[in-house]
């Protein structure tokens, strides 16, 4: 068939379209179906060109489209027609996809031929899962970060027995300065401060058990997509304090198989950290950069390194140690989960001094193990 | 061992920590004060009597109502029992809220003991400061009561400094009337002066 060069424009449009296009005669008979159409609703053009456009509708489109032309030709009224509304529309596999439908009147066409424009709203559905997905793991990384406020807590609820022992110890104290000190209840004291000691005992040993106990939900992760993540949480912080942030990607790093949330813990407290150390630097100079890229054949390297006064050498060798803090309001917990973390997912945790001042900190993680 | 303190004041603790609150009705016991203790706001509230004289050792951070909101319910009361907030280190900035809204004093657990009896010795003398004031108000104010509107009238103009002719002039009645009244007025008080008098009106319109 040859074809005017006004046609084979025509022909080209509908060929490149990205949305869905059909063409209809007043029976409802389709005359032509878009490469967009067949890949929407899996029918090949020349399997469905002579059909009832009907068969594209779930019910009760499909037993009432008829009456729907009939009712226009008849008086003029549109259902659909240049209005465009959102229905539902049905695939060769039987499966129903949401589209926004467009229908216009060819100018001019006597009898009546219609056009189609239908575009596929799952992907927007999609995105807008996608989107709420991304939200709801932001929204639960940002409450794990606040690893200090959860050791804040911690504080609190060690204190308490160690305010009872502490009082307990000093009465049993003041009653034996007494010339006939009650012994049973001397006694009974006693017997309280051991009970509190192993409180305070059983609340360390539930700490130690937090992270352990969270079973850790493994899968493959991109290394570079959780800290990109990361860095949005943590940007304004940065702002905030004049940081620099920067990230740089290694391109074309095999998946990881952790818990993204709780490597992102770790990483979100050791820019954190590097955020702080950078307050006694100038203006300027203060800069955190957080670099991927894979060290050996099985694993890959994230470091986070700062330029600011470094670890003290003196403490260098204890800084994953807990409660070790050089920080007025710290706990001396972060870095220690932050190892826990790492090594249950069997990577290593290391700080290097960074030259020529600042701090680096290693996480290595194995690589996905492909031949498994 | 003589008491610390008279047998009538009574240390009152609020924490909803049972070990806590154990430990120091005992710490408070070896240093011979009575304690009584409840594990919240709302037991203690139940349970207050304003008229009882002591202190309150008042947890900051609780379950329900805080140590915060009972404070200001016993604000709203108008109770005058003096408080001592007992607090975590991490606390602080709310501890100074509590001190702006009236508490006496606070203290960071753990506490060592002497801290603990000397801010509750202070805070008892206080109480006992503050009761003995208001007694000796209600008494005046008692007295006070007796005084014929007239007397008072001349009351006031005594504290105004008026001279027993200015008063007849400004009440319109002889020097000798005026006389009469002050008699009165200084037998219905008990006062032994004039200047006992005045303050005594000061006192009462406190």
């Amino acid at each position: 068939m040859t074809q005017s060069p006004a046609n084979r424009e025509v022909q080209a449009l509908l060929d490149v379209a990205i949305d869905a296009v059909i063409i209809i005669d007043q029976r409802g008979t389709i005359e032509s179906f878009n490469p967009a159409a067949e890949k929407m609703f899996g029918y090949g053009s020349e399997e469905i060109l002579g059909s009832n456009v009907s068969l594209l509708m779930p019910e009760p489109d499909r037993s009432a489209h008829d009456s729907y032309i009939a009712r226009y030709l008849g008086s003029g009224i549109p259902r659909i027609l240049g209005i465009g509304r959102e229905v539902a529309a049905c695939r060769k596999d039987g499966s129903i996809i949401p589209v926004a439908l467009a229908v216009g009147r060819i100018r001019d066409s006597d009898p009546a031929r219609f056009v189609g424009f239908l575009h596929d709203l799952t992907i927007r559905r999609h995105a807008a899962e996608e989107q709420q997905h991304m939200r709801d793991r932001m929204s639960r990384v940002s409450h794990l970060a606040t690893l200090g406020e959860m050791a804040g807590a911690i504080a609190h609820e060690i204190n308490q027995p160690l305010a009872a022992i502490s009082n307990y110890a000093l009465a049993c104290q003041r009653l034996l300065k007494r010339t006939d000190p009650a012994i049973a209840e001397i006694q009974d004291a006693l017997q309280r401060i051991s009970g509190q000691a192993l409180r305070a005992a059983g609340i360390i040993r539930r700490v130690r058990s937090l992270v352990r106990a969270r079973a850790p939900n493994c899968e493959p992760c991109d290394v570079n997509a959780l800290i990109q993540e990361v860095s949005a949480l943590i940007r304004s912080e940065a702002r905030l304090q004049g940081v620099e942030l920067s990230l740089e990607f290694a391109e074309g790093l095999p998946p990881v198989e952790v818990d993204g949330i709780q490597i992102q813990q770790v990483l979100l407290n050791l820019i954190h950290n590097s955020i702080e150390a950078l307050t006694t630097v100038a203006d300027g100079e203060r800069r955190v950069t957080v670099r991927t890229a894979k060290t050996t054949p099985d694993e890959l390297t994230i470091s986070v390194i700062d330029s600011g006064p470094g670890v003290d050498p003196q403490l260098a060798g204890r800084i994953f140690e807990p409660f070790c803090t050089t920080k007025e309001q710290g706990t001396g917990l972060g870095l220690a989960i932050s190892k826990s973390i790492i090594e249950a997912h069997r990577g290593r945790l290391l700080h290097l001094p960074n030259r020529p001042s600042g701090a680096c900190f290693l996480v290595r993680l194995p690589v996905v193990d492909r031949a498994r | 061992m003589k008491p610390a303190q008279p047998p009538s004041s009574l240390v009152l603790v609020v924490d909803d920590d049972e070990a806590v609150r154990g430990s120091l009705k005992l710490l408070l016991k070896s240093a011979g004060l009575t304690a009584c203790a409840y594990p919240s706001a709302a037991e203690f509230l139940a349970a207050h009597d304003d008229g009882q004289p002591g202190c309150l050792l008042l947890d900051i951070r609780m379950p329900g109502m805080s140590g915060l909101e009972l404070q200001d319910e016993l604000n709203r009361r108008g109770a005058i029992i003096p408080i001592i907030f007992i607090t975590g280190h991490a606390d602080v900035p709310m501890a100074v809220e509590a001190m702006r809204r009236g508490a006496m004093d606070f203290l960071q657990k753990p506490f060592r003991d002497e801290d603990l009896i000397n801010r509750v010795t202070r805070a008892l003398a206080r109480d006992r400061h503050n009761r003995a004031q208001l007694e000796a108000r209600d008494t005046i104010r008692g007295r006070l009561a007796r005084l014929t509107p007239r007397e008072l009238q001349v009351l006031r103009l005594l504290a105004a400094g008026k001279s027993n002719k200015q008063m007849a002039g400004d009440l319109g009645v002889s020097q000798r009337t005026v006389e009469i009244h002050r008699a009165h007025l200084m037998h219905k008080t008990e006062a032994t002066s004039v200047a006992q008098l005045v303050r005594m009106l000061l006192v009462a319109e406190r």
